[in-house]
């Protein structure tokens, strides 16, 4: 068999072998083994190809990640900040308004909570969301404009985020006040009255889209905890209040720190958002479990849970799209981030949602089931997008599919006591 | 009632096992569905694999009173009512239907893994089609082509139906895309900015949700009287990207002339010899400790800037390479995106890849059959091993752009390097291959025993180790045929010292080496 015939037989590696050879990779690393790692990885490095077909752009990334991981084990001269080795990329506003739709990830996340949220707040005149998402206010303006068509009139509508974010991708190239200002623009263009805040703007706090801080623990997520009580976010009694939290949670640390309440930050975090008393929480992440610590079961679920996205990009979007490469090279980042790094530089702590909602319950909320107008919306949504985006519910949760394979859920709840 | 799913107008109605079936269900029952973990799919399920031409077939029911073709038997009968023709459904048997996945049968494919497999047959089938099928159905007002005639249909339904146009130019064909980009686009921004200045604005109509062709801009409805105060107007100018700050990490280099221009100075850094470290890796016996030297194998495996001497393998600047262009920071100049061209070293091979063999795999448009019969990753592993034994290595690899070891000793290294395997000491083979002491966490343990939970409801229709070996195999059994099944094929070069590895007693590693 000579070298062409080994290559084209790469080349039809199916997703289970790759899946085992990066396992084996990973395990050659992490038992030191050079020779079985330089051989696993030469395999992998001629299959892997971020313009290839939707296997070989994942393994790529994978790949990459791997070898960012073991290169930390052993900091060279060359990468001794430890820091993330994929270019970070700046987008203007309207690139990320573009970048959100290309496929329903965000934007079903966005659909769902919207009609919730318009559901929830029937009635009242001032309504205050508190956001916390990573996507800078882009599902804002489709509730905007919801509201400005109200029967009864707009409501003043606030929106509060905080200064601090995690930084991970889609990143902008402008500051969290320039896009509360045009969407304050936007407000007004709408006739809905309108006011934009930023909170936990301490001294500690640094521009949102640094790089990840090595060693830092939690980081900002401390101080952000710090400010949510009613006087800090300057909570008025006439409002509904609104909690948004979209691909948000699985950020805040899940394990328990040594700290006085023996909780976990996410725990803490649920706790005081409850303690708000809002009319509605929306808790809109990815479904998949990578609470288990091991490496292998971190790549195993991982490489059966991001194909996703990478199978939908290619559906419509040819090998060489910049946007897709782009896309993509962002979901790399989160790879990255969960297969190189661990303790608190591992940021991306992704829960099922069955584990996310028992954390709510422990709180004390209990959820709602979303209506059969909101479903209807969503539907809608995905009728437009590509063929393969389907949508199922389980129990009260709406999840977003892929050819029947979960990827987002989408979930509501209140305080106890407060569901009508 | 469903007569002709297939030709149903909704591209998103077939493709989730529970979408648009569970409106018409009754209530789910109290009993929790289990849920399927990712990649563990439901291990009861039968994993079928169908033809392609079972896939691609259509309409073979026909009715033989209007010649209209089915997919499904059940379809055509439930049609044959309406020509008051007898017809037979059959009936679901009480017994429990055995839950079944369909994979494809493409080798490349992503659905062709089991844990990838599809809940529905027309679920398969669509994908077979849209993916690997040929796009007969073209739109006629925009040069999109479906595979699937539904998917074409439901295209064309709203192709040009709606458009929204925002006054910077930009169309969009959905609402909410247009609403979003709206809200944070300049042309905005510029517009509220000269409302402040003019209140009389001209208000043009906004497509409401019912509009149908629309191609007009959208704009507010006329502002409020200019004695309401005005907020600051929008900046004028978009904001400029902020100068390199966010630029701050490493990149890869975009052009791939930058990267075999790399491995000469890491080779030439290279002492002549290192011993020491030589010494330290992986082949040899167990006594080499773990403590101080897990920094050293790695450094020979990634080229840290003194101790790269370690370079048993022709391969290892290539990987020293991989590392180095990683974790280089991007000189300033290189913002440049990542285009088509970009080899990311990852993917070394691949431009070279599809310049050595054309283009025969790259176009899926009519499915053909896969060139090889596919290859256990462990033969692969294999091959990986001979290929620096060959000859043909160091050409191989300058031929995809990495420059081998330009030391003299390049053909020989890979001699050196496959022999080094089948060093005297085999019987320590176990642990030369690092498995013996692995204290790098459980994954290694979990792997080499053959745990369920890694290797096990995987259904794998290609088994790794090729040993048709079920699912959590006895633990020794695993760990010394795994062993056999690298050891074997290393034993190819030198044909000497075959003798005892491992014991593995089932497979021969003769066999495995030569399996090609």
């Amino acid at each position: 068999m000579n070298s062409q015939e080994i290559l084209l037989c790469l080349r039809s590696l199916d997703g289970g072998c790759l899946e085992k050879l990066l396992l084996h990779c990973a395990s050659a690393l992490e038992s030191n083994d050079v020779t079985l790692a330089q051989q696993v990885m030469w395999v992998l490095n001629n299959v892997a190809s971020s313009v290839g077909d939707p296997n070989q752009r994942l393994t790529s990334w994978f790949l990459r990640a791997l070898i960012s991981r073991a290169s930390r084990v052993c900091p060279t001269a060359m990468n001794i900040d430890g820091s993330s080795t994929i270019q970070r990329r700046l987008m203007s506003v309207t690139e990320l308004a573009g970048y959100v739709d290309l496929i329903p990830w965000h934007r079903f996340g966005f659909c769902a909570s919207n009609s919730a949220i318009l559901k929830a707040i029937q009635g009242f005149p001032r309504v205050h969301i508190l956001d916390f998402s990573i996507t800078h206010c882009m599902q804002w303006p489709t509730l905007i404009d919801a509201l400005s068509k109200r029967p009864e009139g707009p409501p003043t509508l606030r929106i509060t985020v905080p200064s601090s974010r995690p930084p991970v991708p889609p990143l902008l190239n402008v500051s969290t006040e320039e896009v509360g200002l045009r969407l304050g623009n936007f407000a007004k263009s709408r006739d809905v009255p309108f006011e934009f805040h930023v909170f936990d703007k301490s001294p500690s706090s640094t521009a949102p889209d640094e790089i990840l801080c090595k060693g830092t623990p939690s980081f900002h997520f401390d101080s952000l905890l710090g400010h949510l009580n009613p006087s800090m976010l300057n909570l008025r009694d006439d409002e509904a209040l609104v909690i948004n939290c979209q691909h948000w949670l699985h950020y805040l640390y899940d394990e328990k720190k040594g700290s006085p309440q023996g909780a976990s930050l996410r725990d803490i975090f649920i706790n005081r958002i409850k303690a708000l008393n809002p009319r509605i929480i929306v808790v809109v992440d990815e479904d998949s479990d990578l609470s288990a610590s091991s490496l292998t079961s971190r790549i195993t679920t991982c490489f059966n849970y991001l194909w996703i996205p990478f199978d939908a990009l290619e559906t419509f979007l040819p090998k060489d799209s910049s946007q897709r490469i782009e896309y993509e090279s962002d979901i790399g980042h989160k790879i990255e981030n969960i297969i190189s790094y661990e303790g608190f530089q591992r940021i991306e702590r992704l829960e099922s949602c069955i584990k996310l909602s028992q954390r709510w319950k422990n709180a004390g909320c209990t959820s709602i089931p979303f209506s059969e107008e909101t479903v209807k919306e969503v539907r809608t949504l995905l009728d437009e997008h590509a063929g393969g985006w389907g949508m199922k519910r389980e129990g009260d949760m709406l999840v977003l599919t892929w050819k029947g394979h979960n990827s987002v859920f989408a979930t509501t709840w209140v305080p106890n006591g407060l569901e009508d | 009632m469903p007569v002709d799913l297939d030709n149903s107008s909704t591209a998103s109605g077939e493709a989730s096992v529970s979408s648009s079936g569970n409106q018409s269900q009754p209530p789910k029952p109290t009993a929790k569905k289990k849920r399927n973990l990712p990649g563990m799919p439901d291990p009861d399920a039968e994993v079928i694999s169908l033809s392609p031409k079972t896939l691609m077939a259509t309409n073979r029911f026909v009715c033989e009173i209007c010649n209209k073709g089915f997919q499904r038997d059940q379809n055509l009968q439930l049609h044959r009512r309406g020509h008051n023709l007898p017809w037979k459904l059959r009936q679901r048997s009480s017994k429990e239907v055995k839950k079944r996945v369909y994979v494809c049968p493409e080798p490349s494919c992503v659905h062709h893994d089991p844990s990838r497999a599809l809940g529905d047959l027309t679920g398969i089938k669509k994908h077979f089609c849209r993916k690997h099928g040929e796009k007969k159905w073209k739109c006629d007002k925009c040069s999109k082509k479906y595979a699937v005639q539904s998917d074409w249909k439901a295209h064309s339904k709203i192709c040009g139906t709606r458009e929204y146009k925002c006054d910077c130019g930009t169309l969009f064909s959905r609402r909410d895309s247009f609403i979003t980009h709206r809200a944070f686009c300049d042309a905005l921004a510029e517009e509220s900015a000269r409302a402040q200045t003019q209140p009389s604005a001209n208000p043009t109509s906004e497509p409401n949700s019912n509009a149908q062709a629309v191609d007009s801009s959208a704009t507010a409805p006329p502002l409020p009287p200019a004695t309401a105060p005005a907020p600051a107007p929008a900046p004028a100018p978009p904001a400029a990207p902020r100068p390199s700050t966010g630029q701050i990490s490493s990149v890869l280099p975009t052009k791939s002339p930058v990267l075999p221009e790399n491995p000469q100075p890491i080779v030439e850094e290279a002492p002549a010899s290192a011993t020491g470290l030589n010494g330290s890796c992986s082949s040899t016996t167990s006594s080499s400790s773990n403590g101080n030297t897990n920094c050293s194998v790695f450094a020979s495996l990634f080229a840290s800037s003194t101790a790269s001497a370690s370079l048993q393998t022709p391969q290892t600047p290539a990987f020293t390479d991989l590392i180095r262009a990683m974790a280089r920071p991007d000189p300033p100049t290189e913002l440049a995106r990542p285009t088509a061209t970009e080899p990311i070293s990852l993917c070394l091979s691949t431009n070279h890849g599809s310049s050595l063999f054309g283009t025969s795999g790259q176009d899926r448009r009519q499915y053909a059959a896969p060139p090889q019969p596919a290859m256990s990753a462990t033969a692969l592993l294999q091959k990986a091993a001979q290929m620096g034994a060959a000859a043909t290595n160091a050409s191989l690899l300058r031929g995809f752009g990495i420059v081998s070891s330009s030391s003299s000793s390049g053909q020989q290294d890979g001699l050196h390097w496959s022999q080094r395997q089948v060093e005297p000491e085999n019987s320590s083979v176990p642990s030369g291959l690092g498995l013996a002491h692995c204290d790098g966490g459980s994954g290694l343990k979990e792997l080499m025993m053959g745990t369920p939970s890694v290797f096990g409801p995987k259904q794998t229709t290609l088994d790794f180790l090729g040993l048709g070996m079920a699912a959590g195999g006895s633990p020794s059994s695993g760990l010394s045929a795994l062993i056999t099944s690298i050891g074997g094929g290393l034993d190819v070069a030198a044909a000497a010292a075959a003798a005892s590895y491992g014991g593995g007693g089932e497979f021969s590693g003769k066999d495995i080496g030569r399996n090609s």
